[in-house]
């Protein structure tokens, strides 16, 4: 129909869209001469950088999840709570003398049904998310302290430890390239597409620019050795797929649209229910996974362990602009946010700031956030086709006016066009 | 025009200053919609004034001028004689004008004494000397609902009651009630028309009633105007009219030499594609059995409220509650929409911006969200090429307006936006489509594309069903009208043997047989 226009294919780098990255960004260029300036370490060191992945990636596993959530118009505080007694169980199933496997599949079992619980009692009985999860927040954390007598429970047994602790160092030099190279890759070839009329969001210029970055900065800069532990690995690897399923798959897009209007949704024949349920179980599924590594760590399991996670979690998922009301969010912005939050954890650590402070600056970077998002939306969200558009409107209009009347497809391709008009035919005797 | 236009100084003034005269008052919309053409209205003291019309006709936006919601852009307000500026609803109010939209602006968790003397709330609630009050007015309109009730717990008629009550706790001299029996049970009715009378009587209190029931417009009024196509085509006294009159003065002669159905007869031989069989759901749907064939187009023709979006609602699936058997091409189909629509049943909704549409998506998405499956390699990654081209062979095929395909339907007009909603089903498998309302809300050039998209649907040899306020658009489009009242079918006419007289007297709930016809 018509090539996207500047304004549409920028519509990616907007402070809007991309603020959180910028704000990041920031943050770290921040940091790092802090670093230099006082004549510490590099702040981004391979260590360094390191344990920030290490610090992050419960927080950020539980994200991805409660973004997949609160995308499908719901709200999950229970997820603290959930971790925390799968982490029980499966400790307990471990000192009862079966496996660490067994141990380990009960626990991933317990989360998942919590998580089935909060969903099936929220969409079938119609209970509201918030309380609904206030309330198994409170319940699954007595169930635990039930569970444990309100004790610690410690295990001798090593195998948890030995499966989900220690690191899969990396050579970051060539691996970063590699990865940099197949993003660039990427966004060529989406950038062909537009190119051949096509109109995508212009995100194929973050790919190329973002892929070229990377593979220049990891040659001349990276270390060789990048000590990752395993539970960044799981991390990685769970923010990965659910991006590409919430981005290129057909359950990603009936996830936003049961979000965005389920009742629009409903009536378009979307079985809006498991939509609705499925964000829960892979929440407590994944809360569970996020306990039993916590867990791992220490060979035994508090039960007020993860008490409150589940704000920082919501913390994260509003730095990285997802919508409370459903519909919009991206796992991989939300994920950012959660590395802003333990950035400045790290950061104020490292550098000895005054950690004092440390909690007052993350409240003042959440409501700034919230407040750039709700304003950038006040700006640029009531776009109407008006005034300022209109002289866009014609133009393409009046080229598309003759095609129209001659009957033909417009400039979308001929390729198709035998199939369309059988189709098209049916509808339009 | 046959009827003489009764002039409105024609009934004698029954007092130098009416209790409020609206003068040529016209409104016009930013749109450009023109809603009253120099309307003029009367209310006397202590007259229970009827006021009627067909849907569109200007009813509510005369409501609105006289409650302070619209400003009228000509003409003007004497209060007592007075002129008023009511451009805030606070002004109509303060001066003694209480409107009770369709809709009771009660708040459901308070009880029917804290609703009554909302309006006083300020400072100490005191209970017992508002009690006393309570009584009091309980005592002058003849009818005492528990005061200690939740509002939200009461019947609609009770709730009415509450707000009549509220009004007089306000001191309104003038209550303006729009459509206040809608969903009110016989007994409810006399209620209020005695709470009415008596308020009338004793106090000299004066009504607005705005009603959709002719039989009880003639029942309570002292007078009737007449509202057709936002002009005021009549202003007489209640007892000089019947109902057949009524319904001439509200359709207007241009309407009974409408052309009928531009709609080819159904073939005898043709298979029923739809049927719906003793759909039932309790306080919605009464017992409705629908069979469409191929190529036929059904109008249900009903007033607001009547039942018949509930009734497609049944049909689609979309209401749980419903009971009985939907056959698509003589197979059963299961009970939820995903299954309805997999068997070709296409639903486009009354409300586009909640039930069709979602807001924030481009035309692109939108339009393919019921079949994105099917437009995705393997079933299950969408393939974008293949979205965008249906996308623009919509925009094409239907002329929708708009600079491309990624523009999100927010930033689309009615008809535009509708039109997207079209979109949605006309490039799948639907053989059955259930249209409630297409054309509300749309300008002449987009209603007329989709009634022509409507008629299209028929000949291709599918089934529709269509629901309109506007019974014109029903006759011009349908083969066959089936009409709803209180979620029943009450009666079913050859779109070629009737006229929008007779659907709206059936509609309204006047036999047949009072118009010289039989069933």
């Amino acid at each position: 129909m018509s090539t996207p226009s500047t304004r549409e294919r920028l519509a990616p780098f907007r402070l809007q869209r991309a603020g959180v990255v910028y704000a990041f960004a920031l943050i770290l260029v921040v940091f790092t001469s802090a670093a230099a300036g006082t004549g510490r370490p590099f702040y981004l060191s391979a260590l360094n950088s390191a344990n920030i992945l290490d610090q992050t990636a419960q927080v950020g596993i539980l994200a991805v999840f409660m973004t997949i959530c609160l995308i499908s118009g719901n709200f999950d505080l229970s997820i603290g709570a959930t971790g925390a007694l799968a982490a029980g169980v499966t400790l307990t199933v471990i000192n009862s003398g079966a496996g660490v496997l067994v141990a380990l599949l009960l626990g991933l079992l317990t989360g998942i049904a919590m998580g089935l619980f909060n969903g099936v009692f929220v969409q079938y009985v119609g209970v509201n998310a918030f309380i609904v999860t206030l309330g198994t927040m409170t319940g699954i954390r007595g169930l635990l302290f039930i569970l444990t007598d309100g004790r610690s429970i410690q295990t001798t047994d090593t195998g948890l430890a030995e499966l989900l602790t220690g690191d899969w160092p990396v050579n970051l030099k060539v691996w970063a390239a590699v990865v940099g190279l197949v993003f660039v890759a990427v966004g060529v070839v989406s950038l062909r597409r537009e190119r051949a009329g096509r109109v995508t969001d212009g995100q194929g210029y973050w790919y190329v620019i973002a892929g070229a970055l990377l593979a220049a900065v990891s040659v001349i800069w990276f270390p060789t050795y990048w000590a990752l532990s395993k539970q960044v690995w799981i991390f990685l690897a769970i923010v990965v797929i659910a991006w590409a399923v919430l981005k290129f798959t057909v359950v990603g897009r009936r996830l936003y649209a049961v979000g965005g209007n389920v009742e629009a949704a409903r009536l378009s024949g979307i079985r809006v229910a498991r939509y609705k349920v499925m964000p829960f179980v892979l929440n407590g599924l994944f809360a569970a996974l996020v306990g039993i590594l916590y867990a791992s760590r220490f060979s035994a399991i508090n039960p007020q362990a993860l008490t409150g996670i589940e704000l920082t979690v919501l913390a994260a998922a509003i730095l990285g602009g997802t919508s409370l009301f459903g519909g919009a969010g991206n796992v991989l912005k939300s994920v950012i946010g959660a590395l802003i939050l333990f950035v400045l954890a790290n950061g104020f650590g490292v550098l000895n700031l005054g950690a004092n402070y440390q909690d007052l600056i993350k409240g003042v970077v959440i409501i700034g956030a919230a407040t750039i998002y709700v304003l950038a939306e006040k700006r640029g969200g009531r776009k109407k086709l008006t005034a300022s558009d209109v002289p866009a409107v014609t133009p393409s209009a009046s080229i598309s006016g003759p095609a129209e009347a001659s009957g033909g497809p417009v400039v979308t391709g001929e390729s198709d066009a035998g199939a369309r008009a059988g189709s098209g035919s049916a509808a339009r005797p | 025009m046959g009827e003489p236009t009764t002039p409105l100084n024609s009934s004698p003034p029954v007092e130098k200053n009416p209790l409020l005269a609206v003068n040529g008052v016209s409104k016009r919309f930013p749109n450009g919609t023109v809603a009253l053409r120099d309307v003029d209205l009367t209310i006397a003291r202590g007259s229970i004034h009827g006021l009627v019309g067909a849907n569109g006709a200007g009813k509510s936006t005369l409501f609105k001028i006289i409650a302070g919601a619209h400003e009228p852009s000509a003409g003007e307000l004497l209060w007592q004689g007075e002129p008023v500026d009511w451009s805030t609803p606070a002004a109509p109010r303060a001066a003694g004008v209480a409107t009770m939209y369709q809709h009771i602006p009660l708040v459901p968790t308070l009880s029917v004494l804290e609703n009554v003397f909302l309006g006083e709330m300020a400072g100490w609630f005191r209970r017992g000397r508002l009690m006393a009050q309570y009584d009091a007015l309980c005592e002058r309109f003849g009818y005492r609902p528990d005061p200690n009730a939740l509002v939200g717990d009461l019947p609609i008629g009770e709730r009415q009651m509450v707000a009549v009550a509220q009004a007089l706790a306000a001191g309104a001299t003038l209550i303006c009630m729009d459509e206040p029996t809608a969903s009110m049970a016989r007994a409810e009715v006399e209620l209020l028309f005695r709470a009415v009378n008596r308020l009338r009587e004793t106090e000299g209190t004066s009504f607005v009633f705005c009603s959709h029931f002719l039989d009880q417009v003639l029942e309570l009024t002292d007078e009737v105007s007449v509202l057709r196509d936002g002009r005021m085509v009549f202003t007489g006294p209640t007892h000089e009219l019947t109902e057949e009159r009524l319904v001439d003065l509200m359709v207007g002669r241009k309407l009974s030499a409408m052309e009928h159905t531009r709609m080819e007869p159904v073939a005898p031989e043709a298979k029923p594609v739809l049927e719906a069989i003793s759909l039932r759901s309790p306080g919605k749907v009464d017992d409705v059995s629908i069979t469409v064939r191929a190529g036929e187009v059904i109008g249900l023709a009903g007033m607001l409220g009547s039942g018949r979006s509930e009734i497609l609602e049944a049909i689609f699936g979309a209401d749980d509650r419903c009971s009985g058997t939907v056959r698509v091409h003589g197979k059963a189909v299961g009970k939820r929409v995903d299954q309805r629509v997999r068997a070709g049943l296409a639903l486009v909704p009354e409300d586009r911006n909640r039930q069709g549409l979602v807001g924030g998506w481009e035309i692109w998405r939108n339009t393919t969200l019921p079949d994105v499956q099917k437009l995705s390699r393997r079933k299950m990654l969408p393939d974008a090429e293949a979205e965008y081209a249906r996308a623009d062979q919509a925009v094409a095929d239907l002329k929708v307006r708009t600079p491309s395909v990624t523009t999100p339907v927010s930033a689309l007009s009615g008809g535009n936006a509708q039109k997207v909603v079209f979109a949605k089903w006309i490039y799948g498998d639907a053989c059955a489509y259930l249209l409630d309302e297409p054309t509300a809300g749309v300008d002449v050039g987009a209603k007329a594309d989709i009634l022509e998209l409507v008629r299209g649907f028929a000949r291709a040899g599918n089934a529709v069903v269509i629901v309109s306020s506007e019974f014109e658009e029903l006759l011009a489009v349908a083969q066959r009208i089936l009409v709803v009242r209180g979620g029943r079918i009450v009666a079913e006419r050859n779109a070629k043997d009737t006229d929008e007289a007779e659907l709206l007297a059936l509609s309204s709930g006047l036999g047949a047989n009072e118009l010289g016809r039989t069933g």
